[in-house]
């Protein structure tokens, strides 16, 4: 079974999610669900780190897709952070998902 | 009683006692089995003392406590599974001193179980059951009437407890060895798991005499694409070393499964042992071999170190430090050892009976087995090192070799892989995908393309392929330089995708690759990407 670890936590009007591990078509409704009961209706602004996603496809970018309409329509602001010339940014950005959310390459 | 022939000198008293004697050491009765002797022997003797009820009670492996196990008369303590504390009680006081008691007179103060008394158990003869001075367990006989026992009674019932020891004792080594023998052919690997990228081949060859030890080899993957090799060398023989080994496997291979290097994961084990198994000592080296086998970081617990070969060089002994057998207090901190492994490199794995034998020391035996180990085919050089090392004597101690060579790029078969169409498949293919590709030495970015090209194709195999019933997806990689050509196959009627976002996973199919053929036919749906294998960026 694929493994992902969804983790959160929320600081100064803001919330911070960190994916981990792999997401397929096996864990992503999983994943998506996981990330649903994380998030509230309160925050100004949602990072999400991909940066220890070891693997990502489609399935995985539609749960960033249907995260992404479901935050414009709350009017909160989005930010994906992953690094570049990762595997992950590049599928990301063939996407196209930087016109919904912008991508940045973290600290790392 | 006496008939004419028999000599007339023997007075009738004498005549009688052997008479006895001879009931209870017929050597017919040796071809019984020892549940069967026992009872035959108890009977035997209830009748010749003339006594109401016989029991046979032994020390269990704890040595800590005697356990009913046969009796006649008295069944229940039998089926109630009576225990005796050594020291304690009347059982308890015939076995640690040692020498026959008797009880004229029971009462509740020099019989520990009520049982005896219940049952209206009068007076009590009981005699040690020993093995060279040890003692193994107890054989006591009880009357319902109030009886003096004669020295005669004693002397008798000892030697059917000599019997009863030694046949006893007999089956034991006898039960242990094969329940040994059993374990550790059970616990060893039936077959080495068929790693891309390696060669592996192994070798067990039992102790001529004395039974089993607690040698043993292990080779597993971990989810993370780490795989694991194992050798180690439990002290001690029998069933006990062979129990020991077959849990310090198991909980090794948990442990290494909790992540971290050898060196943790050795540190956990000895903790684990000097816990669980107080007393205990085994050697054991551990080597993590990284998912692209380039480099292996070992840990030895005294252990012997692997033989190196490389391709073209005369083999030689891993420089690897060698600390603390597992389970032994106190020891310093583990150290661990980084190697590289260049294609085409051969390890050698194995316990001290290869190398050590009576007749020859251990600088020897390590000297012979450098000389024998070559980077060539596994199964070769284990026949090659069995002939030379061990030949055609019969080993005083067991034998485990473990040999393990990193292929060479062009030596890598294509890779197949017929999975069910399930969600859970995919991880597995992934899994089999990286080990095959770390194996021909693809650049990272074509892995990182290739992972998500046949993902994609399998994804869909799996959400449109097939209905309710399922089906399976065959996926094929093979080496087309300088090109990886990969075939993704269902036997499914394909349907357009459905839901959102899901015309997707074609686009990202195609950008990762250098050319995509889809074709969706009557007999199934055929997907085949072709990618370089360099680090060149697909267009």
């Amino acid at each position: 079974m694929t493994g992902a670890t969804v983790g959160a936590s929320a600081e100064n009007g803001s919330m911070h999610i960190t994916l981990s591990g792999e997401i397929d078509l096996a864990n992503a409704v999983a994943v998506e669900d996981e990330i649903r009961e994380a998030l509230s209706n309160q925050p100004e602004m949602v990072s999400v780190d991909l940066t220890d996603l070891t693997y990502l496809d489609s399935a995985g970018v539609r749960i960033l897709f249907a995260l992404a309409s479901r935050l414009q329509a709350l009017r909160i602001v989005l930010e994906i952070i992953v690094p570049l010339d990762s595997p992950t940014r590049r599928l990301i950005e063939l996407s196209g998902f930087e016109s919904l959310a912008a991508l940045k390459p973290g600290s790392r | 009683m006496s008939t004419p022939g028999e000599p007339s000198d023997i007075p009738a008293a004498d005549d009688n006692r052997l008479r006895r004697i001879e009931s209870v050491t017929d050597a017919a009765l040796a071809h019984l089995d020892v549940e069967d002797l026992l009872g035959e022997l108890l009977d035997r003797v209830r009748e010749l003392l003339e006594v109401d009820t016989a029991t046979v009670l032994l020390l269990d492996s704890s040595r800590q406590q005697l356990v009913a196990t046969s009796a006649r008369g008295i069944e229940a303590v039998v089926r109630q599974g009576i225990r005796v504390p050594m020291g304690k009680g009347f059982a308890g006081r015939v076995a640690s001193e040692k020498r026959p008691v008797i009880i004229e007179r029971v009462d509740g103060t020099n019989v520990l179980h009520s049982i005896l008394r219940e049952h209206g158990i009068c007076s009590l003869l009981g005699v040690p059951l020993l093995i060279s001075g040890t003692v193994i367990g107890v054989l006591h006989v009880g009357t319902l009437v109030p009886r003096q026992f004669s020295d005669d009674d004693v002397s008798l019932l000892q030697i059917v407890a000599d019997r009863v020891a030694f046949a006893t004792q007999s089956r034991r080594v006898e039960v242990d060895r094969a329940a040994a023998a059993v374990l550790q052919r059970s616990l060893l690997p039936a077959r080495l798991p068929v790693v891309p990228g390696l060669e592996l081949a192994a070798r067990y060859i039992p102790a001529e005499m004395g039974g089993v030890s607690g040698d043993w080899y292990d080779v597993f993957t971990l989810p993370s694409g780490w795989l694991c090799i194992v050798i180690g060398d439990v002290v001690g023989r029998g069933l006990h070393a062979a129990d020991v080994m077959g849990r310090l496997r198991s909980v090794l291979r948990a442990y290494a499964l909790l992540g971290g290097d050898p060196t943790e994961v050795l540190g956990r084990l000895d903790q684990q042992v000097q816990h669980f198994d107080p007393g205990m000592m085994a050697t054991v080296l551990l080597a993590m071999f990284e998912p692209s086998f380039e480099r292996l970081h070992l840990s030895s617990a005294g252990h012997p170190p692997p033989v190196l070969a490389l391709p073209g060089r005369p083999a030689i002994l891993l420089d690897v430090p060698s600390d603390h057998p597992v389970g032994v207090p106190g020891g310093l901190r583990r150290r661990g050892t980084t190697i590289n492994l260049p294609p085409g490199a051969l390890l050698c794995f194995y316990t001290d009976g290869l190398v050590e034998s009576r007749d020859t020391s251990l600088d020897v035996g390590l000297d012979r087995l450098c000389a024998s180990v070559v980077a060539g085919p596994v199964e070769s050089v284990c026949a090659e090192v069995m002939a030379r090392l061990v030949g055609g004597d019969p080993p005083g101690d067991d034998v485990a070799m473990l040999a393990v060579r990193r292929q060479d790029s062009g030596e890598i078969g294509p890779l197949d892989l017929v999975v069910p169409a399930l969600p859970w498949s995919l991880r597995d293919i992934r899994f089999a995908v990286r080990r095959w590709l770390a194996a021909v030495d693809a650049a990272p970015r074509a892995v990182a393309d290739l992972l998500v090209a046949v993902g994609e194709a399998c994804t869909n195999a799996v959400e449109h392929a097939y209905g309710p019933g399922g089906g399976t997806v065959t996926v094929h990689l093979e080496l087309q330089l300088p090109d990886v050509l990969a075939t993704v196959r269902d036997t499914g009627r394909w349907r357009p995708p459905r839901g959102e976002n899901r015309g997707r996973g074609t686009m990202f199919m195609r950008n990762c690759s250098d050319d995509l053929r889809i074709d969706h036919g009557p007999t199934g749906t055929n997907v085949v990407i072709r990618r370089r294998l360099g680090k060149e960026t697909p267009q």
